[in-house]
Parts: C-alpha cells; sequence; structure tokens
C-alpha cells in the first residue's frame, strides 16, 4: 500500500544513489590524475557537486521526519541515508585532496606508485561493495567490508614504517603518504556506509 | 513557580520538594496488573484469545492496534466492566497485586473502585454540578461531610489541572463546559476515589489537538502516583506518552516492549507493518 | 415533465391537508360541542350540590369528591409498583426478562377495561367478607389502579432507556453500588417518567366502563372506602342516558369540566418537561 511518505523516500534513495555514482568516478579520476597528471578540475566539480547534493539529502530527510513521524524501519533508513550522503561527501572530499596533492608536488609519475594503485584499488573495490550493500540492502556484503579495511588500514601503516627510513625521493615518500592517508579514510567511510546498511535492516549498531 | 505547581510538588506533609527533573523513569517499579491467558467473548464471538501481559507501577502502557483487535475489550476486563454486558463471557485470570480480580469471594464494585476509567467520549453527568460530578464516586457511596467533599473535589481537579478554570463555576452543570475540560473532569471524578490503576480507553478521540496535548501532559503527571493504561489508535500518542507499549491484532497479544525500543526496531514483522501505515 | 410532477405533487398536498382536516375534525367537535353545551350548565349549585336523578338541583360535588379519592388511591397502587416494574424492565432484567415483562405489560394495557371490571367485581365486590363486600370506592380505586400499573411501567422504562448507556458505564467505573447507580439514571429520566405517572392519570380519570362494576355510584358523598362513591365518568354516563334534558345538560356540564382537567393536565405536563430537575 503506497503511502505519502513513500515519494520522499525514493526521492533520498535516488539521490543517494546519485551522489554513490558521482563519488565512485571521483575517487577512480582522482587516482588517474595521480598516475598520469592531468586537470583536476573535473574531480573538484564532481567533488561540488556531492556537497550540494549533501545538503539535499540532510533538508529532505528533516523535512520527512517533521511531516511524517516516520517510525522503525523507515525512522531507521532516513537516520541511515544522511549518515551514508556524509559517506559520499566525504568520498568526494578525499578525492579532491588527492587531486590537491598531485597539484602541488607536481609529476610524480616516475615514482613507485605500486603501493597507492594497490591500496586504491583495494579501497574502490570497498566503495564499490558498500555501494551494492546499500541498494540491495545486503547485510552480507555489508559485513565483507571491515575486513578489507585492515588491509588498507595494514598497507597505509607498512608504508608509513617504510618511508620513514628517509630512502628515496622525497616527493615521492610525501605524495604516496598522504594520497595513502586519504585512501584509509575513504576506506573507513565506506565501512562506515556498511555498517548503516546493517542498521537499516537489523537495527543493530557495531559496538562503539 | 506557580501556586498550582507548588502545591503539586508538595509532599505529605505540606513542605515543598525541590523541583527534580522527571526521575520516575528509573524509580524502581514493580509489576501490578498482570493478565494471565485472558479470553474472551461477547456471545459466540471470541474478541480476545490467550492475551497475556504485565503492567508496571507508576507507568504509562499504551495499546496500540487497529479497529477490532480487542484492546477496548481488555481494557474492560481489567476493571470488571466486560461481564456487565449480556451475553459476555471471559477465562483467564487478571492480578491486581498480586491477587485473581475475579476470585470467588472479591466484590466485582470493589475493583471497580481500585481500577478506575475514562472513556472514549466524555460522559459528566449532566443533572450534576461539576463539584458534584467529581465526587460523585463518594457521594455515590456515601459519603456525606459537606467539608471533605470540597476538599476532594479540590484536589482531584487540581491533579486533573481543571482547578484554575473552573473554581469560580463549581456550581454549574458538568455538562456546561468544553469537551476537552469536560473529559479533565471526567478524569478528575476517576481520581477522586483515589484509584490504584487509571484505565483510559481512547480518552481523547473526541477531542481537538490542543485539548488533546493538555490530556497528554496530565497523563504523564499522573503516573507518580498511579499506573495508567492507555487504549489508543494513535500511535504517535502512545510514542509521546507512554513508558511501555502493547501491540495487539485480532486479539492477540504480538508485541510488548519499551516505547522507545519497539518504535526504532520492532521485533515483529507484523508490528513493524503497522506502526509504519503499511496495514490495510 | 416538469409540469406534470408539479401537478402530482399539488394533488398531493391537498390531499394530505384534507386527510388532516379530517383528523382534526373529531378532536375540534368534541372541543367545541362539549363547550357549547356544557357551559349552559355551570352555575353555583351544580358544583356545591351532589349527584341526583330528582328535580333540577343535582350537581357534580360528590362526583368531583369521588373521582379525586378514587384516581388518589389508584395512584397509590399504580405509580409505585409502576415505576418500580419499568426499574426493573430497564435496568435490572436480563435482557430476556425485560422483554418478557414488557410484553405482558403491553398485553396488560390492551385489555379491554371492562374486564379488569369484571375481575375487581368478582374477586372484590362479591367475595370480600362483610363488611368489605359490595360496591365500594376501594374496589374502583383498585381496578383504576390495576390498569394504571402496567401504563406507567412502559413509560417509566421508555424514559429510562433514553438515558444514554454511557451514564451507566461511568457510574459503574466509579465503583458504585447498583442501585444508587440506578438513583443516578433515575433523575436523569425524571421529567419523562413524571409526564408518564402525569399521563396515566389524566388516562385512568377518565375511565368509566370498570367503575360501573365497581364504584357504582351515589347521590350521596364520600361515605367511606367501603361505601358506593360517585365519579365524573359515572355521573356523565347516567345522566347522558336518563333521558331528561336537564340532566343531559349536567351530564355536558361535567364533560366540559372533565375535558378541561384532562387538557390543564397535559399543559402541565408540557411544562413540567420544559424544566429540569436535580437530584441524587
Amino acid at each position: 500500500m503506497a503511502r505519502l511518505m513513500d515519494m520522499g523516500l525514493e526521492k533520498v534513495n535516488s539521490l543517494l544513489l546519485e551522489m554513490a555514482t558521482i563519488s565512485e568516478n571521483a575517487v577512480s579520476e582522482s587516482i588517474d590524475v595521480y598516475r598520469k597528471g592531468g586537470d583536476g578540475t573535473s574531480v573538484d566539480r564532481l567533488s561540488d557537486q556531492l556537497r550540494v547534493l549533501h545538503n539535499q539529502v540532510s533538508d529532505l530527510t528533516m523535512e520527512l521526519i517533521a511531516r511524517y513521524q516516520p517510525v522503525a524501519s523507515d525512522l531507521r533508513f532516513i537516520k541511515a541515508c544522511f549518515e551514508v550522503s556524509y559517506g559520499f561527501y566525504r568520498f568526494g572530499r578525499y578525492a579532491h585532496d588527492i587531486v590537491e596533492v598531485r597539484d602541488i608536488i607536481g609529476d610524480v609519475s616516475k615514482c613507485d606508485q605500486r603501493p597507492v594503485v594497490e591500496a586504491a584499488k583495494k579501497t574502490q573495490e570497498m566503495i564499490r561493495m558498500s555501494i551494492d550493500a546499500f541498494a540491495r540492502r545486503d547485510v552480507e556484503t555489508a559485513r565483507m567490508i571491515p575486513q578489507m579495511d585492515d588491509v588498507v588500514d595494514q598497507r597505509y601503516r607498512d608504508y608509513l614504517r617504510k618511508v620513514i627510513t628517509g630512502k628515496g625521493d622525497l616527493r615521492c615518500a610525501l605524495s604516496a603518504t598522504l594520497i595513502l592517508r586519504y585512501l584509509e579514510r575513504i576506506a573507513d567511510h565506506a565501512t562506515y556506509i556498511g555498517d548503516s546498511v546493517v542498521y537499516i535492516v537489523t537495527g543493530v549498531s557495531p559496538p562503539s | 513557580m506557580s501556586s498550582e505547581a507548588e502545591r503539586l510538588a508538595a509532599g505529605k506533609d505540606g513542605v515543598a520538594v525541590s523541583q527534580e527533573p522527571d526521575t520516575t523513569s528509573v524509580a524502581k517499579t514493580k509489576t501490578l496488573v498482570e493478565v494471565q491467558g485472558l479470553n474472551a467473548w461477547y456471545g459466540p464471538q471470541q474478541i480476545l484469545s490467550g492475551v497475556s501481559m504485565q503492567f508496571s507501577s507508576n507507568r504509562v502502557t499504551a495499546i496500540i492496534g487497529p479497529s477490532g483487535c480487542g484492546k477496548s475489550t481488555l481494557v474492560r476486563c481489567i476493571n470488571r466492566l466486560h461481564e456487565l454486558v449480556p451475553n459476555a463471557k471471559l477465562t483467564g485470570s487478571i492480578l491486581l497485586d498480586g491477587a485473581d480480580i475475579y476470585g470467588p469471594q472479591v466484590d466485582p464494585v470493589d475493583v471497580r473502585r481500585r481500577i478506575g476509567m475514562v472513556f472514549q467520549k466524555p460522559n459528566p453527568f449532566p443533572n450534576m454540578s461539576i463539584r458534584d460530578n467529581v465526587v460523585a464516586g463518594l457521594k455515590l457511596a456515601g459519603v456525606r461531610d459537606k467539608k471533605k467533599l470540597d476538599e476532594v473535589a479540590k484536589s482531584a481537579l487540581q491533579k486533573a489541572f481543571l482547578w484554575d478554570e473552573v473554581k469560580d463555576k463549581l456550581s454549574n452543570s458538568g455538562a456546561s463546559i468544553s469537551g476537552g475540560q469536560q473529559q479533565r473532569l471526567c478524569i478528575a471524578r476517576a481520581l477522586a476515589v483515589e484509584p490504584e490503576v487509571l484505565l483510559m480507553d481512547e480518552p481523547c478521540s473526541a477531542l481537538d489537538p490542543t485539548a488533546t496535548a493538555k490530556i497528554e501532559d496530565l497523563v504523564i503527571t499522573l503516573k507518580r502516583n498511579y499506573t495508567v493504561i492507555i487504549v489508543t489508535h494513535n500511535m504517535q500518542q502512545a510514542s509521546r506518552v507512554a513508558d511501555y507499549t502493547a501491540f495487539m491484532y485480532l486479539g492477540k497479544l504480538i508485541e510488548y516492549d519499551e516505547t522507545a525500543s519497539m518504535f526504532e526496531t520492532p521485533k515483529e514483522a507484523l508490528t513493524e507493518r503497522y506502526i509504519t501505515g503499511k496495514f490495510g | 415533465m416538469n409540469a406534470r410532477r408539479k401537478l402530482v405533487d399539488r394533488f398531493w398536498i391537498a390531499f394530505t391537508l384534507v386527510a388532516l382536516v379530517l383528523a382534526l375534525a373529531p378532536l375540534a367537535s368534541i372541543i367545541y360541542y362539549v363547550t357549547v353545551k356544557g357551559l349552559a350548565a355551570l352555575n353555583i349549585s351544580f358544583f356545591t350540590h351532589n349527584f341526583s336523578q330528582v328535580g333540577t338541583e343535582g350537581g357534580i360535588a360528590n362526583a368531583l369528591q369521588g373521582t379525586f379519592l378514587v384516581v388518589l388511591l389508584a395512584s397509590a397502587i399504580g405509580v409505585p409498583t409502576g415505576v418500580l416494574s419499568g426499574v426493573y424492565v430497564a435496568e435490572y432484567g436480563s435482557k430476556r426478562y425485560g422483554e418478557i415483562v414488557r410484553f405482558l405489560a403491553d398485553v396488560l394495557v390492551g385489555i379491554p377495561s371492562i374486564v379488569t371490571g369484571i375481575l375487581i367485581y368478582s374477586t372484590l365486590v362479591l367475595s370480600l367478607p362483610a363488611p368489605f363486600r359490595g360496591y365500594t370506592a376501594f374496589a374502583g380505586g383498585v381496578a383504576l389502579g390495576f390498569m394504571e400499573i402496567p401504563i406507567v411501567s412502559n413509560t417509566t422504562s421508555e424514559a429510562l432507556r433514553t438515558v444514554p448507556n454511557s451514564l451507566r458505564e461511568a457510574s459503574a467505573a466509579l465503583g458504585v453500588r447498583k442501585w444508587r447507580a440506578t438513583l443516578v439514571i433515575m433523575a436523569n429520566a425524571l421529567s419523562g417518567v413524571t409526564t408518564g405517572i402525569l399521563l396515566a392519570t389524566a388516562r385512568i380519570a377518565g375511565e368509566t366502563a370498570p367503575l360501573l362494576l365497581t364504584a357504582l355510584g351515589s347521590t350521596r358523598g364520600f361515605q367511606g372506602w367501603f361505601q358506593a362513591m360517585e365519579t365524573m365518568t359515572l355521573f356523565i354516563f347516567q345522566n347522558a342516558t336518563s333521558g331528561t334534558p336537564f340532566l343531559v345538560e349536567q351530564a355536558w356540564g361535567a364533560s366540559f369540566i372533565l375535558l378541561i382537567t384532562v387538557l390543564g393536565i397535559n399543559i402541565i405536563v408540557r411544562i413540567v418537561t420544559r424544566r429540569r430537575t436535580t437530584f441524587v
């Protein structure tokens, strides 16, 4: 039975899916810029779009709560949507930050890009899984994300330990460190998105 | 602090107790009313099937559910009003403070004095004044002391947040005030006989939103001294006033939980469907 | 088509108007004739002398006395019994017993008054031990009382039935004993109950047939309950059939007095139902 609120819920859902695609593209474009150089303005534009969309989601969720007094799964969904939206927004911000690193430091195509590229692959897989879990409200997929987060965390820490020995080009080390840091944060947010999906379906939040 | 609030806050000795934040929600509570395996019929039609639940003292428990789920019948069994209907039948037991109110030695009139009720449509006695309405329960039990009756009337009207509005027209007919005021009058009337439990059967259905809000505020203060069981078809009302909520459907208890839990994460699929409005 | 419908409409209006006139005609003619013919008989001696078929000095003095006393006795029997019976039907009887009593009352109301007359005749007039035997005012009062009981019972139970059930529930929920709660219900139905009593009284005051077999009539004033007595209706019967023009005129005069008395009671009833009465 269709309810008054359903239209609003669908709108929020489609806004989030739109943000999902945009943020996924922003992150992969930013990695391309790191690897091959190029203009970062496209990524910046995507990041701005995400900020605007996040504000729309924020306004819409408030309106739904004020007008319809949602309960149970509807309420959990709306609460989670706000958090997920913030996650996608952060993807965009970090993509912007990655491009900024390349912009400031300059050409790093001669550096050993493997650590970043491999971490990026894992992170992008996590992004895809979090989007998938959200779109299908799939708890199974969502539960697989935290393990992958551990891998990305490990890569970051390992590289950090290696880089403080001081060997190698400072520009390469600095850019890689910063970008790995951003990728680690992106991975964290992907995990949070997974947690939100579990909360929507089961009502259980992860222990803090 | 207004004089009315002062009076409400004053303890037994008349000494004002400091206005602390409401701690009754963490104060100790016990089960005051316990329904065990209740079945009820009107003639051949079974209305309640095997209903069992507990109501905590000094708490507000709401009973929600679609029309025909038996919630009104349930409360009418609790104050033994159900049996006054011809061809009504019930089995099972209901314990008030541990003793079965349907026990063989129990006087139903006494049960009804200890368990008061307020109805959906306000029903003050039209041929009695406001003051007489409030103390009707006492007068009809034979109490004649005018001074005592006046004291009880004032105290009950204050508890019902109605004193200030009617103190200058106590001798007007009980039917001469607005609907919302009449309902508070009925609450005062029920409180005047000092019940332990107050049953409220959709008390705000016939009232406008402002009057409803006043009664909801009143209900929350009542739990300091009484155990309140409120039947409502308005889920938002249940989520506003109740500590616990029971969801009934087709004569059975489906789920019973703390209100906040039930409205955030209900355990039964049926409950989820009902409270999100996906029912027909 | 419109013109035809208008025509049909006008026809029905005219038809119902004619029917109305025909329905009111008997009442109008009664009032007219009785007034015109009755007024001629009224003078001082009409009111001060007793019934007499000799000469031109008779009057309704003892008839008035008799009607008053007989109706008094009838009401003393009929009103308390009828009211209590009506209360039983409306408040206490289970639905089935209540319906049975009501049905019996309906039947009794429909029994021709002469049959009641015969019953009292054979039980009181013929079979009582002396000095209670014979045609007596007492027997007349009892006969009319018997007739009054079912009428008052029905009007009382009808009046009580108009009191909304919400008041019964309110009293029950307060933990009030049933008989005290019934008093409250009575208070709310008081005007209806009084109307019923007054109308029943007016009706039996106009009965003739049972009095022919019980009070019989007399040319003397009140001699005691166990002597025959004259009443207004007997006076009219005896004089109308006498053949003497003067006496026939007296009959019209008595009819006129009786008519305005009945009208008077009906008017009082109207006034009574407008005012509200309070007791508890």
